[in-house]
């Protein structure tokens, strides 16, 4: 699977958007979104977010689990334990690449955030690497 | 039209209605597990039809409504990514039968009636098709030149068969109990393990291979 694919499967995923345009619903084959109303919070795709927000129609607001504080906990429990722990969301890696290029002003302390989840991600990397062995 | 009729019938008939919605996250699932087993799967022709069907009832719409250009964009792009899905899913699957069109059509030809088919019936034709141009351009290319008793050779013995051996990354959809996964030893030894629903395992396609045609395991 190349990277754009694994990109394709998690922007399927849902955020939270404020919009400043309004819109009444829009039916889509995959289900229905909306309606958007200035500053109230609407649920859309991840694939939907990026492209409104590169269109300037909105704000992103950043998933729960993108939170300084617990990704910091996040961190030390996988440091802490020999085995993997059980991931924020199925595709964090993705989510954050994503939310992070296109909506950094929405994110707050979008660095710390970018190098709190690089770090998990290294963490998590050295043990299948080191685990490798066992596996097979 | 009278395909889209049968369609209609075979829906309200045989299967519980399903909305668009459901059956794209079908078509997805089974573009994932198409691209990640070894072997030809059962062709999901009808879920492939329901969505052309929806992409062009959509695209209709779209031509029609010229105001609200904004609504146009968020609709074409969700149709850019249906359309990529159907595409990538029929190209994983040609490619599999261009691969092994040998084993292929055996099976095909071998299969008893009450067993659904693999292969939709253009995508049948195809293989045959394919087929008789590989052997006919072999031989003008290559085996008229060789000496005569070389000539003739076995194509059921010499065709290649997909590897069924190899491993797959999967997960539990439904709890499965007593699953038969037998160890290589020299004692060969049986070894029965239980999958639990939402749990991803690593190990060889062969034995859940019926797992993932009745849907209870996923590949990823």
């Amino acid at each position: 699977m190349d990277p754009a694919e694994v990109e394709f499967l998690a922007e399927k995923q849902t955020v939270v958007i404020i919009p400043n345009f309004s819109q009444d619903k829009v039916y889509l084959i995959g289900g229905d979104v909306g309606p958007f109303n200035p500053g109230l919070p609407v649920e859309v795709p991840l694939w939907m977010a990026v492209n409104l927000k590169q269109r300037q129609k909105c704000r992103i607001q950043p998933p729960e689990w993108m939170d300084v504080g617990i990704l910091e906990e996040k961190k030390q429990e996988e440091i802490d334990s020999p085995i993997f722990q059980p991931m924020l969301n199925e595709h964090y890696m993705e989510v954050a690449q994503l939310l992070l290029s296109c909506a950094t002003n929405d994110i707050p302390k979008a660095d710390d955030v970018r190098t709190y989840i690089k770090d998990i991600w290294d963490i998590r990397i050295a043990k299948l690497r080191r685990d490798r062995k066992s596996v097979v | 039209m009278a395909d889209e009729n049968e369609h209609e019938e075979y829906d309200s008939d045989e299967e519980v209605e399903m909305t668009a919605a459901d059956v794209l996250l079908k078509l997805e699932e089974a573009w994932l597990n198409e691209k990640f087993a070894p072997e030809l799967l059962e062709s999901k022709s009808d879920l492939v039809e329901c969505m052309l069907e929806q992409i062009q009832q959509m695209e209709e719409n779209l031509t029609r409504c010229k105001k609200g250009d904004f609504r146009i964009i968020i609709h074409r792009m969700e149709l850019d990514r249906i359309k990529y899905i159907i595409t990538s899913y029929l190209r994983i699957r040609l490619s599999k039968i261009e691969k092994f069109v040998h084993h292929n059509l055996e099976k095909e030809l071998n299969r008893e009636d009450s067993e659904s088919s693999k292969l939709s019936n253009e995508e049948f034709v195809y293989a045959k098709q394919y087929a008789d141009n590989l052997e006919s351009h072999l031989k003008s290319v290559a085996i008229k030149h060789m000496p005569p008793n070389l000539q003739n050779f076995d194509k059921d013995k010499t065709a290649p068969r997909p590897n069924l051996e190899s491993y797959i990354f999967l997960k539990v959809t439904e709890d499965q109990e007593g699953v038969m996964v037998e160890e290589e030893t020299d004692e060969h030894e049986n070894e029965i393990i239980n999958l639990e629903k939402g749990a991803q395992h690593i190990m060889r396609y062969k034995p859940i291979s019926k797992l993932v045609e009745n849907g209870s395991v996923s590949l990823i």
